[in-house]
């Protein structure tokens, strides 16, 4: 009687759970799951709006193209060195800055983590073009580097070998909310330890070798993976500032990019499926090979 | 649990009611087309063109009740793309407008024929100079009817050629270059080279030709080609196009080759025409073309510039295209409306656009600074727009410009349209902000990546 009653139960809750759960499954159907098998199901035909082709089955003639495509693997140069430049970036100073606002000895730390965050808030896009006006030959930064005696100061934004520090600059504005995630992974480390390593005779630097690197290597881990999947996805910044144009000489054409011109420009749409498909396989391969590698050096304090 | 499935169903069936009904035009409305009038693949989004179109719609609705028509506003550098998206997913406007050739290559394939309905509907083309309506025809469609048409022309400040003690640019077209010694020289690009460099100055006011001039210091400069697109620039030197004509082939012509060395030479050797960094800064970007800063003694443009060329001050006239090999080119936009060809009310269209070129085309042009197609209409363009400025200008030059429109245009339809123009624009760009490239290994280079690109037509 007791078995069936829980079983009664059991089975209401699960329906309950379904139909609260069902507005997601939805739109995961509706809007990421059909859409992604459509764009696998594009990449063998040759659907293009500019073209006046029958609808056909290709085979892989569009994955053929793309491994002859220059531009998509000058693209894919294009966001790899600013991966390069911007990941150690992005995941190292926001845990820095959280060590900082986070430690004893630093005074004003209530005020520093509104300064740190503050930009965070300001909209994208409007920092991107405040940003620049800042970046150009008689910008801000330019005029401060001439005070500084710098002569020949950077074109930042019209140089094709200066226009991935200069976005890189740009993108460094919004690591409040990384510094945010850091300090409440800081906050959440156990006192004990770092009480038991002081008597064990380790100093500031063991201390932040030996515990806090260690305890905060989970969000250290996933502000890298958010960092990846945001990198393959780098996109606005340089559509705001340069049209989308690719500008200065096709230095700032980013997969991403790429992939919008080719559905939205060229009107393209199995081709850009094929772009998107690539782009989804490589992020996908990249976090795979993070997760791999997390082993080795993120530590969990609680088991599965 | 049943009464949790009712209560959601009931939520759905009224969600979908309400959201059927958001559509349902206001009472008495029930039998009026919607249109969607697309705006600005080229111009029109400026404040008071905008003004200026919705009053024209409100007219226009006024007039009957069978169609309302909404204007869908845009800016010019997103224009493109949104209008992509739209179409990509089902949501196509009904007309777009004012577009260019090159805005309307763009979109190749996907405006509607037009001949049928000027047919039926008897539009009438005689007020228009013989061959014009032939400049909306592409192929065998008939993309457009004649609207608007920019020349153009070489802007030039007066106060800087007097004060370099040079005698102003011919107006009219054949004549020649009188220089300070009484010799004269045919008024082509050499020549304006030669003047250009006399009217780059540097902050000690020497000019480009003398001893010590400084070019990490200009404060002036000599000519401002028509950088937008490389393109426009081949095409003032003289007519031409990449495709040799077979649709397949790619060929650099030897004017177009010829004008970006000019342009490449004139920003890294010569000095007269600023780099990309320099073109980028506020005290020689003005409103987004060089010439309305006021520092810049000739430039090339159309004769939709003179929306922003107050800026430059009142000292600014219009002179005659230089020639090249002895043939004189002013490259000509021809701006009108056109049909996409997914609309759903083609007639309705239609209707409002032969409005639009018609009893409203006054209005329209004159918010466009547009020079009117209809010949009966442009004397009193030009009196209207000379009322604009406090300087005399002689539109004169405008008008005989028209005679040296370049054919075939420099913007008419290339395969992989689109993607040939990013290759442009990334030479462009390249060109504008590297000093020292090798142009001929560069020239090379572009034709064949663009021929690249066709071969997958």
């Amino acid at each position: 009687m007791r078995s069936e009653t829980t079983s009664w139960v059991a089975r209401r809750e699960a329906r309950y759970g379904l139909l609260f759960v069902l507005p997601w499954i939805i739109g995961f159907l509706a809007f990421t799951a059909v859409p992604m098998a459509a764009t696998f199901v594009f990449t063998f035909l040759n659907i293009s709006l500019t073209e006046r082709e029958p609808l056909m089955f290709v085979g892989l003639a569009n994955y053929q193209r793309l491994f002859a495509d220059r531009q998509a693997w000058a693209s894919l140069w294009v966001t790899a060195r600013f991966a390069l430049l911007w990941l150690p970036l992005v995941v190292v100073l926001p845990f820095l800055l959280a060590v900082a606002v986070n430690s004893r000895y630093v005074r004003g730390t209530g005020l520093l983590r509104v300064l740190l965050f503050m930009p965070y808030v300001v909209p994208f896009v409007a920092s991107a073009l405040i940003w620049q006006n800042m970046l150009v030959d008689d910008g801000w930064i330019n005029t401060a580097l001439r005070v500084l005696g710098v002569g020949d100061a950077p074109s930042w934004l019209s140089d094709p070998s200066w226009v991935i520090p200069g976005l890189v600059m740009i993108g460094l504005w919004g690591l409040g909310s990384g510094i945010i995630i850091n300090l409440a992974g800081l906050r959440g480390i156990p006192t004990e330890l770092y009480d038991a390593a002081r008597l064990d005779g380790a100093g500031w630097w063991r201390q932040l070798w030996h515990v806090t690197v260690p305890m905060m290597s989970p969000v250290i881990f996933y502000t890298m993976i958010l960092a990846v999947v945001e990198v393959m996805q780098y996109f606005l910044i340089p559509l705001v500032l340069f049209d989308g144009s690719g500008d200065p000489g096709g230095a700032t054409r980013f997969f991403n990019l790429y992939l919008y011109q080719t559905f939205f420009t060229y009107q393209e749409m199995s081709y850009g499926s094929t772009l998107a498909w690539l782009l989804f396989v490589i992020t996908l391969v990249v976090t795979l090979v993070l997760f791999r590698l997390s082993r080795h050096w993120v530590h969990y304090t609680s088991e599965r | 649990m049943n009464r949790l499935w009712h209560t959601l169903a009931a939520i759905l069936l009224a969600t979908t009611l309400a959201a059927c009904g958001a559509d349902a035009p206001p009472g008495g409305d029930d039998a009026a087309v919607e249109l969607r009038w697309y705006c600005c693949l080229g111009t029109g989004e400026q404040a008071e063109q905008v003004k200026a179109q919705q009053k024209v719609i409100e007219r226009f609705n006024a007039s009957q009740r069978r169609i309302k028509v909404k204007l869908e506003v845009v800016t010019y550098d997103s224009a493109r793309d949104t209008l992509a998206t739209q179409i990509a997913s089902g949501n196509v406007p009904d007309l777009a407008g004012p577009v260019g050739v090159g805005g309307a290559a763009a979109f190749h394939g996907q405006w509607l024929d037009l001949a049928p309905l000027i047919k039926s509907s008897g539009f009438d083309l005689s007020p228009y100079a013989k061959g014009s309506a032939d400049l909306y025809r592409i192929g065998s469609v008939q993309e457009g009817v004649p609207f608007a048409i920019y020349p153009s022309t070489l802007y030039y400040k007066a106060d800087m050629f007097e004060e370099a003690g040079l005698a102003e640019p011919p107006h009219k077209y054949g004549e020649k270059y009188t220089w300070p010694d009484g010799r004269q020289s045919e008024w082509n690009y050499d020549t304006l080279r030669e003047l250009a460099l006399k009217l780059t100055v540097d902050k000690n006011g020497k000019d480009a030709t003398q001893e010590g001039f400084d070019p990490g210091q200009i404060v002036q400069y000599g000519f401002e080609p028509a950088r937008d697109d490389l393109r426009y620039q081949g095409a003032a030197f003289a007519a031409g196009s990449l495709d040799t004509g077979d649709g397949k082939t790619v060929k650099i012509p030897d004017a177009w080759a010829d004008s970006w060395r000019f342009f490449y030479d004139g920003m890294w050797k010569d000095r007269f025409i600023m780099t990309g960094p320099v073109f980028q800064t506020e005290q020689f970007n003005g409103d987004g073309a060089a010439f309305f800063s006021g520092h810049v003694a000739m430039s090339v443009n159309f004769l939709w510039s003179t929306y922003g060329v107050a800026g430059a001050g009142d000292d600014w006239d219009l002179a005659a295209m230089p020639s090249y090999k002895g043939r004189t080119t002013s490259p000509t936009s021809a701006d009108t409306f056109r049909i996409l060809a997914g609309s759903k009310h083609p007639a309705e269209a239609f209707e409002f656009l032969s409005y639009l070129v018609g009893p409203a085309s006054q209005e329209l042009l004159s918010a466009y600074g547009a020079m009117p197609a209809r010949t009966a209409d442009q004397d009193a363009f030009f009196a209207k727009l000379a009322g604009q400025f406090p300087n005399k200008v002689d539109w004169q030059v405008a008008k005989d410009s028209v005679a040296f429109a370049d054919n075939p245009h420099s913007e008419s339809y290339t395969p992989k349209y689109n993607q040939t123009l990013t290759i442009l624009g990334t030479y462009r760009s390249r060109w504008m902000t590297q000093g020292g490239l090798d142009m001929n290994a560069q020239l090379k280079a572009m034709r064949e990546e663009i021929q690249d690109v066709w071969n997958r037509s």
